[in-house]
Order: C-alpha cells, then structure tokens, then sequence
C-alpha cells in the first residue's frame, strides 16, 4: 500500500514535470501563422528574386546538437541572448517596440545611424516649413503581408501609438494627415524641430493595421524578419521576410533567448549556444579579450549617462568646484574595466552636440580652491570651516554601477579632505531626486534618446525640471533653451546645446562620469548585430550575417 | 445505562467541538489573509516610487511630469489608500485579483502560471533532497562519532555553505563546458528541469541532513531505545521505531522548508531561465506592480497556513500523544 502511494506521489511529479515542460495555457509559446505570411510575402514579392543563399559551415565552437540542427536545414540562424523580455509584441505599447526593432521585425520612418543621425528608412525625407512637416515615404515598400505601405496607414500608426502609449500622447495634438499615397503632412502647434528624430523611435514602428489581428503576439510590418514564435516574456523565433522590401535577407532565422543573467551568457557563448550578445559584463569582457580568435568584441560609447547632480542649496560654490576638480573620471572608467567611457558632457564628443570641456583634474587646485573659501585643513585630514568638518551627502542607488561610482567617489573626495557619506535608496525619483535630500545625487539615464540634445537638456537644466533637483537656474540658459526649443537648422542647434551644457559645467551644477558602452560581443564571423550603434533598441537586420 | 448515555453525549460532544474546529480554520484563514493583504497593501503605498513611474522609466528614458501623472490617473494612483484596497479586496471576493500595473494582464493567470513552475521545481528538488538526505541522516545518527557519520557531516557542511548561486554556476560550467552532457539554455524539456532541481536540493540536502540526524540522536537517546536493546530487539526493529517515531518532527521540518520553497528561489529561476513565482514576484516589486505583489500575497499566505495546518494534522497522526 505505501509503496503504492509512493509510486502515485512520484507519477503525478513527473506528470507535472512533463505537462510544465511541454509549456502551460498562459506562456506557451506562440507559433503564428508564419509560413501563410511568408506565402502572402512570396505572392506580393513575385518578381523578386529568389534568395540564394549558400549552406554555410558552422561556427566551429558549435555544439554537435545545433551543427546537426544546421547542417540538417542548411539554414543561417543567428542564436542571440536577449537582456529583456516583454510579454507583447505590440510596436507601440510601452517599450515593446525595442524589442519588434531588435528582433528586426518593425521599421521606424527613419533609423539612428552610427552617427547618431536620423537616417531615411521607410521614410526618404521630412522637410519642415515652418509649423508643417512633409514626410515622404520610400518606394516600393511592403508589409511582410503583402500590403504596400501608405502614407493613410502611417497616420493611423501615429494616431494609435499617441492612443496607446501616454510618452507619446503629444503626437495626439498634431494635426496629420495623408495628401497622396506616399506623401503624409504633420502640422505642430508650434515648431518641432525634432520630429524627425521622434519618428525614429522604435516605437514609431509601422504596423499593417487592417492586416494585423493579433496585436501582442503577431504584428504584421515591415521589417526584414517575421515572427515564428513568441512566447511571452520569454524566448523569440523569428524568420526571413522574403518579401523584404530592402532587398536580400541575409539570415534565415534568429533565436532571441530571454538570459537576464551575466554567468550563463558567458558560459552559453562559450558553449557555443549562442553567437552575439549585447551589454556584455566587464567579467565577461576580460574572459572574450583574451581570446580574439573565438571572439570580436566592440564598445562603443552609449547614449546611457552616469552622472551626478550636486546641489547648489546646501553645498557653495567653491566645494561644488572642488568637488569637480577632485571626481577623476578616467580612473573611474578605469576601475570599471571597459563598461564604460569617461564623460566629458552628457553627449557623445562624437556629436556636434558633445562639443564641451571641463577642467582636467587637479586635486591641489581643489585644495586651494577651498582654502581660499576659508576652509582649513583639519588634524584628520579633512577640511573644516567654522568648527564644522566639510561632509558631503552622496546619495545613490545600486545599479548601473552607481553604487561603485559612489564609493570610488567617497575614495578621490577623501584624498582630498572632502569627508562623505554615501545614503543608498532603492527608488531615487521618488526620494532624494524628488526631495532634494542629498549634497550629490548619483543619477543615469539615457542623455540622447534620438540623436537631438533638447530632449535631455529639456529633463534636467530647464528651471523645474524633474532633474534640476540641485537648484541650477541661469536666466542666459532659460533663455538658450528656449532658443533650442524652436531652432530648426541642426548646427545651430548643436552651437546652442553646447553653449547650455557648458554653463551648467562652468556653474559646477552637474559632473558628467562616464557614457555606457555599448558593448557586443560577436562569434566570429558575425556581423551586423548593430554593434556600432549606440542605441539600445537596435538588432538584427537584412544585413546580419553569419560567415 | 447512564454511563452509556453520558458516553453517547460525550461522543457527540466531541464530534460536535472537531466540526467546529474544521469550521474555524477557513474563517481563521480569511482573517489571517485579510490581516495580511491590508499590511502589505498598506507597506506598498508606504514605500517610495509608484508603478507608473516604474513603467514609464524602466528603460531608463525620463519623462515629463504631466506624461508621469497622466499615467497616475489612468492607473487610479490618486485614489485615497482605503477607496483602492476596498476595491482589490472587493475584487478578490468575487474572484478578480485584478490586472497588473506593469503590462496590463490579468493577474490570476500570470500567477497560476509561475506557481505551476515553481511547484515542479519545488516538488523535484524536495524529492530529490529526501531521497538523499533521509538515508544518510539514518546513517550519520546511526554511526555517530564514526567514519560514515564524518563523511556525511562534512558533505552536509558543504552543502550548507555552498549558496546556490554559485552552485549553479558550477554545475553549468562543469556540465556544459567540460563534460558537455548539458546544454546551457534547456528550458522546456527535463534536461532544463535537472541542473535547478540539483542546483536547489544540494544546499536542502545539507540542512535536512543536519536536521534529521539531530532528531534521530535525539530518539536514540531516549530510554525506550536503551530497554528495546536491553530485550535483545535486533537493530532494523529499532532502527525503524526510531524512525517511526522521528517522523512527527521531520514532517515539520519539511513543511518549513515547503513554504520557503514555494516562495521561489530568483537567482535560480533567473540563472537557469524558469519563469517561476519567485522571479515573477521580484521583478512585480521592483516594477511596484502592486496587483501582483497582493495576489502573490494571498497565495503565499494560503499556501503557509494550509502547508502548516497540514503539517500538524500528520504530526498528530503519527503521534496521538499530543492530541489533547
């Protein structure tokens, strides 16, 4: 009897053990009708030629089970981790549309370059005149349904993306509207200089509206890949578009799984498992440097800012300079072994909007700096004035490296007199971000979201912005911003964020660490997995290829 | 006669008092669950930061106030904190554990659905852990202060120490790089289901092991053990009194270690890629998804209390003693 309860206790355990990994009602995953779309593609796309694509040997790191899988389709499929997962596909929801541009499923009107430049995409070019934008869309361009693209569905793209997703609402307020097949006129209420780069957001995805039944797990669009399978907030299938309207794909198929951890990803990679990644740990960076025949590794500067704000209400102007003379930066990017590059302003010095300088670093003009304020150095080595010991407040929270920035920070302040204490929060926009509780507030977040300046400008020196928590006004800045606001020529633009940047530096408002590096780490012979963007929200494309 | 009759009234009596304590419990539940559900609701709209600051942030892009209060008022963040446990709990009563905050989904399915995952898990490495632990904790207490009870503590203290994290890692690194029987990513087949199973129960082995020897050299130092060898009672007699006897409290030990379990262990849900409850939870935390967090709440506390009610119920069956 006992034995025959514990034969039925370890049936149903393996029972359950097999139904859960045969996948369960709520995350199975979502095989879409994928091959009637490709039918649908290959109807529209009849005269297209036929894709020749050469059986490619396999990476030679490749375990026997994924050679045989490759060799036995003779297909290129690019198996990728992803750092994220979203439960929906919806190109405009939320961030989802990252993740459709990621997986090289929806295109934006217009694509960030290497250059941080808006470059044509499904759009050839957008003229303004005044308050009026005339976008024109490229020719020839299909949804992977066979649907061409209009200018009348790209209206209705934006109209529901301002519906659906309240960080575009604003769009909403825009009058817009198709004047032929492939010619769409967006009128503001004022002058928008930076609609253009707007359109280049992922979000701004174009879907087959009328073709699209199911939002969230099978969006029809443009891009050069389809989705096979979805399973949400999980893995992703994705194959060619062979109907792609740029012409050849390059790959058959991609694999996007969902890895949030650093450890498997090295191990995956080292497995064979997986070909590409980005945002690659500095311990996994050293373990692919060291073996550059296996690995090709490429870091680039990101558009995700580590900087600090440093509160004029409770700190003078000479600890603020100080404090700036003192924070090396380049030792900091340094210690953080190559995940990042250290800042001169919040932009790229690639830009023509990151053209700015800072003192170089010089702890003994610190020191005079506050000796002349009427600091003493007291018998501890720290300074003090009026009996009081000089002690800053750093606040922070422990990610993006932040938490080691704070206690490098601590480090280089001591060594200079400056006393600190570090208070950790967990949700700095709503504590000491939103209080104003803090001598230095350790902050990141992506500086240049669209390859313009006003958008981060706009988020932290503008008077009583969320992020002008220190107190940093200017009147002669105010009035820059303003200038930014509506200025339309791009080199002019790029004149007057710099200008604004270098008044912030110059007041001592801010110090701006270090820019993220975008880092991917490739296998041998793969390219084209956006390495050289610095943008999150880019993957594969037509041109991702395996060698 | 009376006696019978007085037997008779006792008998009903006491049936009449189990009913009643069968009675309790669910409604002891629902007040504890209640109690529960108000505190957490209560520390969640403490705590700083809100989902719709969250959500609209999560990739680091800034947004403007009014975007950021629009997003309040949509999700009804305005609302006085009594008006919105009211209408979760409300919502609860009929059945509704409502829709999360971070990608508008309702919650019941998206709860169900990592509790399965993590029940699998749990109940795998439970099993294996017992299988393992049981035997040598017998044999530890057994052959106290000899070679086999040595070489069982010492694996015990290893176990115990290793945190599983690093376990994981080890696994993989020895299982799919060096002797590559495993591949890396396996979710979704009985491969994926081995290295978090073994990942979970080697640190459980070491505690179980520690655990049950205890109790075993706490029975066999009792005087019952002493008279058994004193009337010659040959040793597997013993051996499974002894046992018989340690079940009581070893079931306690086990359901302790059930509702950890049912928690759900997030670094080796995120490690090896199960989307278990663990890793749903954490993430509805740090995302403040609010509905979620309650209905994980009102899951975990079910679970626990049932888990221990259950518990007590096996530790009096197997000793009537304390059935007072």
């Amino acid at each position: 009897m006992k034995k025959r309860v514990l034969a039925a206790c370890l049936a149903v355990v393996m029972g359950m053990s097999l139904s859960a990994c045969g996948g369960s009602a709520g995350t199975a995953p979502v095989q879409t009708d994928a091959p009637a779309a490709e039918q649908q593609a290959d109807t529209a796309a009849e005269t297209k030629e036929e894709p020749s694509e050469t059986k490619e040997e396999p990476a030679e790191t490749k375990t026997d089970e994924q050679d045989a899988q490759t060799e036995s389709s003779g297909e290129k499929i690019l198996h990728a981790a992803a750092s994220f997962a979203y439960p929906s596909l919806d190109v405009h929801k939320e961030y989802y549309g990252w993740y459709t541009s990621i997986y090289g499923i929806s295109e934006a009107l217009f694509k960030m370059d290497e250059n941080m430049n808006a470059a044509p995409c499904l759009a050839k070019s957008a003229e303004a005149d005044g308050k009026t934008w005339t976008i024109t869309l490229n020719d020839g361009i299909a949804f992977s349904g066979g649907n061409p693209l209009t200018a009348e569905m790209v209206v209705k793209n934006l109209k529901r993306l301002a519906e659906v997703n309240e960080r575009f609402a604003y769009l909403g307020e825009f009058d817009m509207s198709a004047s032929d097949e492939k010619t769409l006129i967006i009128t503001t209420p004022e002058i928008y200089p930076t609609l253009r780069n707007d359109l280049a957001s992922p979000e701004c995805g174009i879907v087959d509206l009328d073709a699209t039944t199911d939002f969230d797990q099978a969006p029809v669009c443009t891009g050069p890949f389809v989705i096979s399978k979805f399973q949400p907030e999980g893995d992703v299938e994705v194959v060619k578009n062979p109907a792609y309207w740029g012409g050849d794909v390059k790959l058959d198929g991609a694999v996007f799984y969902y890895m949030q951890e650093d450890d498997p990803k090295l191990l995956a990679m080292q497995s064979g498992e997986i070909d590409c990644y980005n945002s690659v740990s500095s311990a996994a960076l050293e373990v692919y440097k060291a073996d550059p025949d296996q690995y090709n590794v490429v870091s680039i500067p990101g558009a995700r800012l580590q900087f600090y704000i440093l509160n004029e209400k409770t700190l003078d102007d000479a600890v603020r300079e100080a404090v700036n003379l003192t924070v090396d930066k380049d030792k900091i990017a340094s210690y953080l072994s190559g995940t990042v590059s250290a800042a001169v302003g919040p932009f790229n010095t690639g830009a023509a909007y990151g053209k700015v300088t800072v003192p170089a670093v010089d702890t003994e003009k610190a020191k005079t700096v506050l000796e002349a304020d009427g600091y003493t150095l007291g018998s501890d080595g720290i300074y003090e004035k009026d009996g009081k010991k000089l002690s800053v407040n750093i606040a922070y929270y422990a990610a993006r490296s932040l938490d080691t920035l704070a206690l490098l920070i601590q480090e280089q302040l001591k060594a200079v007199g400056i006393d600190s204490t570090l208070t950790v929060e967990e949700d700095p926009d709503s504590t000491y971000i939103a209080t104003g509780d803090f001598d230095l507030a350790l902050y990141c977040m992506i500086a240049d979201k669209a390859g313009d300046p006003l958008y981060f400008i706009d988020s932290t020196l503008k008077e009583g912005a969320y992020y002008d928590c220190g107190g940093f006004s200017d009147d002669h800045c105010e009035e820059l911003i303003e200038q930014l606001r509506y200025e339309t020529d791009s080199a002019k633009r790029a004149a007057l964020a710099n200008e604004i940047v270098q008044i912030a530096i110059d007041d001592n408002a801010f110090g701006y660490v270090g820019l993220f590096n975008s880092t991917t780490v490739l296998r041998k012979g793969v390219s084209g997995f956006a390495e050289n963007i610095p943008f999150d929200f880019y993957g594969i494309d037509a041109t991702t290829d395996i060698q | 006669m009376n006696q019978a009759l007085s037997a008779g009234r006792e008998g009903r009596s006491d049936n009449s008092g189990r009913i009643l304590r069968w009675v309790k419990k669910p409604i002891g539940l629902i007040l504890i669950l209640i109690v529960l559900s108000f505190l957490v609701f209560a520390l969640l709209y403490l705590a700083p930061g809100d989902p719709a600051e969250k959500r609209l942030t999560s990739q680091g892009v800034a947004v403007t106030k009014e975007v950021l209060d629009a997003e309040r008022e949509r999700l009804g963040l305005f609302r006085p904190f009594l008006v919105r446990y009211g209408e979760w709990l409300l919502g609860v009563f009929r059945g509704d554990l409502g829709v999360s905050f971070k990608d508008d989904l309702p919650v019941t399915p998206k709860l169900m659905t990592g509790l399965l995952k993590t029940v699998i898990l749990a109940s795998a490495s439970l099993l294996l852990s017992l299988t393992v632990s049981f035997p040598l904790a017998v044999l530890a207490a057994w052959k106290k202060d000899r070679i086999p009870d040595h070489a069982v503590r010492l694996l015990s203290f290893f176990g115990n120490s290793l945190p599983n994290f690093l376990i994981s890692v080890l696994l993989m690194y020895l299982l799919c790089i060096r002797i590559r029987v495993f591949p890396v990513i396996a979710t979704g087949s009985l491969q994926g289901l081995f290295m978090p199973v073994v990942s979970l129960a080697i640190p459980m082995t070491g505690r179980f092991i520690r655990q049950m020897r205890a109790e075993f050299l706490a029975q066999l130092s009792e005087d019952y053990v002493g008279g058994m060898r004193m009337r010659g009672v040959k040793e597997r007699f013993l051996i499974l009194n002894v046992i018989r006897n340690s079940l009581g409290h070893i079931l306690t030990i086990i359901a302790l270690q059930i509702g950890t379990l049912m928690g759900g262990s997030v670094v080796i849900e995120n490690i090896f890629r199960w989307p278990g409850i663990g890793k749903l939870v954490m993430d509805s935390v740090t995302a403040r998804d609010y509905p979620v967090i309650m209905g994980f709440v009102l899951i975990m506390g079910t679970i626990y209390v049932v888990v221990n009610q259950l518990a007590d119920a096996g530790f009096h069956a197997l000793d009537p003693r304390g059935q007072a």
